[in-house]
């Protein structure tokens, strides 16, 4: 482990920020919280859980993956050296969900590329970011297990950084970091672990609705929230365990055109609609049972890693929901029943 | 709205009519969703079973046309037992002897004769409407796109002062408006005859402080409608048109005539953010800005002005509205000097009585303002009319039903009645040009009901063709019994089938507004 001055973080960014593309929480006027290029003005450690998880640096919201001209194609490819400060214990692990399930049985050279070419820093929780936090439920926080190259932990007027790799070790070589005897660090590590675990309580309903859903569907709740589901997929999109796409072609000029992909919702009736029109996920019900059961029930175990489920407890669904129905409250209805 | 969104949810009724809630207000559509399942009371009033009539526990599904006779038929039942608020009556309104003679004849069963609504379903609204402590109603385009759209929101507005279902939290008379900011752009005076806040451009007084403001005179004439101002084009009265974010050649009526009126003119200007249909029309097209593009405020259904900032810069040549404008009046010998957005809403501040608390700077710092808010320290108005009406004594309009200005006949038999759905919107313009909206509604459909489809040998999905007086178009068949029988439902999203070369040009005597929600036509299969 290494020791490093809070005083001396700016200095360790910007050099880092000389060497690679490095990305960091930045505060935006008026407030808004995003993932950006550093930038000494608008970087802040004071972050939260930013709306929108890094997931964002490995799948972009949309990305020429080939573009056409005269009749041979080429394939869009980076290869950009870049650094993430900032990731979030919970995102880490939807990071390294998402990783397996691009690449376990068909690689995804996109995705592949950009997480070959990116280290990570995770900057683990001291405690939980706002109520809908549940990692301590889903195993995934508050500090992260694995899947970084780095991670900070604030104690205060000192960061003390945890190796998770040679790449995340090189970091610190040259710079002002020093080195913490072993049992400094891990006494202190303990100590910040069972801190934070003990002030972000554990959700039953998440665990009730886990051990529910493996004996029966409630159709009733699926069918009352399905009526309330407005369809606009931003629970997918906040979500660091999504990562479904959907193709297009867009044409440039008259010989020249690019193939994109953009994020999709299972939660859209034309994810699952068919050629001939036949749709087997026919309502907004059970496209809502569809997506819920994936996180909560039919995850690939091994996309989940030491996670409990397929769902990482970042809350951002119910953050974000504008009707209410985020993991959480579909757990809660799961376990209280339907309404009236 | 009289009120606010946030009243839905603990209203103990809420009565929609001629608005599909959940599809075009989504967030609305889930407040009273989540009302409804603590105990509030929902009466829906609409010709389709939208997804809210799901939920309601009286669907009055009456024909297409009769908004009038329904409401009218409310009020005769309110009266008749005796359950309306002579309190409010005797101390807010005037007129309601001529409101009691008028609704005296609609007894429940010449309402069923008029509407198809059964005679006790008629009784039974009135009395859950008028019986309910707090009862709001809200409507949308189904009201208000009729010729007889001023009379169906009169009548919405003598039931709720009837009732005294005004003036309270969880009350009122709550318009949907369609857009994001069309409360905002005719609060700014994008209105032929008024300027910003609602100020008539005849009043003298009025006029003068803006040739004070302004330094310039200014016409006390009120302008033209856009209705007037096609058949005006068409008549070579009107010799040039500059169109702003708008898609006439999709989104009017009697499309066939629109586009004989644009080729009249002599000088054709359109501002877009992309080419549409009418740009394509124009001797010259404007590149505007789009939403992200641009930073100012937003004026939403419930009043509340909000601010939004530019995230990215416009492409190339394209500039902000105000802008293009500002930069067009210099050309024209008046300069518009203004440094930003936030320098024109200081102007808005001190010309309309209603914006004048409304700054940037306190909208920086919350989540909006309610208009009224006449000073810097005024917190908003979210209920309007709660002592007394803005003209003193609430005045009872009452109306007579009149028929849809085109019937159906032996010819053209059917009912087409047009709307939006949730992926598509309006001419399509913006969300056409977006593949995930496209995929999940990629072409026009026509909903029929199945007896209609079976007797005309119409199958899901088969072509059809719609014709109208006007004109034909041909779109899918979708067959389902949320529409009544003899009764077609389409949108106007899809420029392969653009249904507003079918829809009638008639308008509203007050408002303009086209009828597009009912005229006469037919249909067949195409083999």
């Amino acid at each position: 482990m290494k020791r490093l001055s809070k005083h001396d973080l700016a200095t360790v960014l910007t050099d880092w920020a000389e060497h690679y593309t490095l990305i960091c929480p930045t505060r935006q006027p008026p407030g808004d919280i995003i993932f950006d290029d550093f930038n000494p003005e608008t970087f802040t450690m004071d972050y939260g859980k930013p709306p929108l998880s890094p997931k964002t640096c490995f799948l972009p919201h949309s990305e020429v993956i080939f573009t056409v001209q005269d009749g041979s194609y080429q394939t869009a490819s980076s290869s950009d050296k870049r650094l993430i400060f900032g990731i979030r214990a919970c995102d880490a692990c939807g990071l390294q969900q998402a990783q397996r399930f691009m690449t376990r049985d068909k690689n995804d050279v996109y995705y592949q590329a950009r997480w070959d070419t990116t280290l990570k820093v995770v900057v683990a929780c001291s405690g939980p970011q706002n109520e809908t936090c549940f990692c301590t439920t889903t195993q995934s926080g508050p500090i992260a297990a694995d899947g970084f190259d780095l991670q900070v932990f604030d104690l205060g007027d000192e960061l003390f950084f945890e190796i998770g790799s040679s790449a995340g070790n090189n970091l610190t070589v040259g710079r002002s970091f020093s080195d913490l005897d072993q049992k400094t660090g891990r006494d202190a590590l303990a100590a910040f672990r069972e801190r934070a675990q003990a002030v972000i309580p554990v959700k039953p309903e998440i665990k009730a609705a886990i051990d529910a859903l493996k004996t029966r569907s409630p159709d009733e709740v699926w069918d009352f929230l399905g009526r309330k589901c407005i369809t606009c997929g931003g629970c997918a999109f906040v979500c660091p365990t999504c990562t479904c796409f959907n193709i297009y072609d867009q044409a440039v000029s008259a010989n020249s055109g690019q193939r994109i992909r953009a994020w999709d919702a299972c939660l859209y009736g034309g994810f699952t609609r068919e050629a001939s029109g036949h749709n087997p996920r026919p309502s907004q019900a059970l496209r809502l049972q569809r997506r819920h059961e994936h996180k909560l029930r039919y995850y690939h175990a091994l996309d989940i890693g030491r996670a409990l489920c397929g769902c990482v407890g970042c809350g951002r669904c119910s953050d974000f929901c504008p009707v209410h129905i985020g993991t959480l409250e579909v757990a809660q209805t799961i376990v209280a029943g339907a309404t009236p | 709205m009289t009120n606010s969104i946030v009243e839905f949810e603990d209203a103990d009724l809420v009565l929609v009519t001629g608005s599909n809630t959940t599809a075009q207000h989504p967030l609305i559509g889930t407040r009273i969703i989540n009302a409804h399942a603590r105990g509030t009371k929902l009466i829906v009033v609409d010709p389709r079973i939208i997804p809210l009539a799901e939920h309601a526990d009286l669907h009055l599904r009456h024909n297409i046309g009769t908004d009038v006779a329904v409401f009218n038929g409310l009020m005769n039942v309110i009266i008749a037992d005796g359950l309306h608020d002579r309190n409010f009556i005797m101390t807010r309104t005037e007129g309601f002897e001529a409101l009691h003679d008028i609704v005296s004849r609609y007894t429940p069963n010449v309402v069923q004769a008029i509407t198809g609504v059964p005679a006790g379903d008629i009784v039974a609204a009135a009395r859950m409407y008028a019986q309910a402590d707090k009862a709001m109603i809200a409507y949308a385009m189904g009201i208000t796109q009729h010729t007889t759209g001023t009379d169906n929101v009169k009548v919405l507005a003598d039931l709720a002062m009837l009732t005294g279902h005004l003036g309270r939290p969880s009350t009122g008379i709550n318009p949907l408006r369609g857009q994001n900011n069309v409360q905002g752009a005719c609060d700014m005076g994008a209105l032929p005859n008024v300027y910003c806040g609602y100020q008539s451009v005849a009043a003298a007084e009025i006029r003068a402080k803006f040739e004070t403001a302004w330094g310039r005179p200014l016409n006390d004439k009120p302008g033209l409608t856009i209705t007037d101002m096609m058949s005006a084009a068409l008549r070579g009265d009107l010799k040039a048109m500059f169109i702003m974010g708008e898609n006439p050649m999709m989104s009017d009526p009697d499309t066939t005539h629109i586009e004989r009126a644009l080729a009249n003119l002599d000088f054709l200007v359109v501002q877009d953010i992309f080419v549409t249909e009418t740009a394509r029309l124009a001797d010259v097209v404007l590149p505007g800005a789009a939403f992200s593009e641009k930073t100012g405020t937003y004026t939403n259904t419930e009043r509340r002005v909000q601010l939004a900032h530019a995230a990215t810069a416009p492409p190339q040549d394209a500039r902000a509205d105000w802008e293009i404008i500002c930069a067009l009046s210099m050309h024209a010998g008046y300069p518009m000097v203004y440094d930003s957005p936030r320098d024109i809403m200081r102007e808005i501040n001190t010309l309309t009585p209603s914006y004048a608390g409304i700054t940037y700077e306190r909208l920086e710092a919350c989540h909006g303002l309610q208009w009224p808010c006449p000073t810097p320290e005024h917190p908003g108005t979210p209920i309007l009319h709660r002592d007394k009406f803005t003209k003193g004594l609430g005045t009872f309009l009452p109306c007579d039903f009149k028929p849809l200005a085109e019937v159906p006949d032996e010819e053209f038999d059917f009912i087409l009645t047009t709307g939006r759905i949730s992926y598509q919107y309006h001419t399509g313009t913006m969300t056409r040009r977006t593949n995930l909206l496209e995929r999940e509604a990629p072409h026009a459909q026509v909903q029929i009901h199945p007896e209609d489809a079976r007797r005309l040998s119409i199958g899901n999905c088969d072509l059809v063709e719609i014709s109208s007086r006007r004109g034909t178009v041909r779109m899918q068949a979708e067959i389902t019994d949320q529409v009544p029988r003899k009764v077609l439902f389409t949108t106007f999203h899809f420029h392969e089938a653009p249904v507003n070369k079918l829809t009638n040009p008639a308008c509203d005597p007050i408002s303009k507004i086209p009828e597009y929600k009912g005229c006469a036509v037919m249909i067949r299969r195409i083999s």
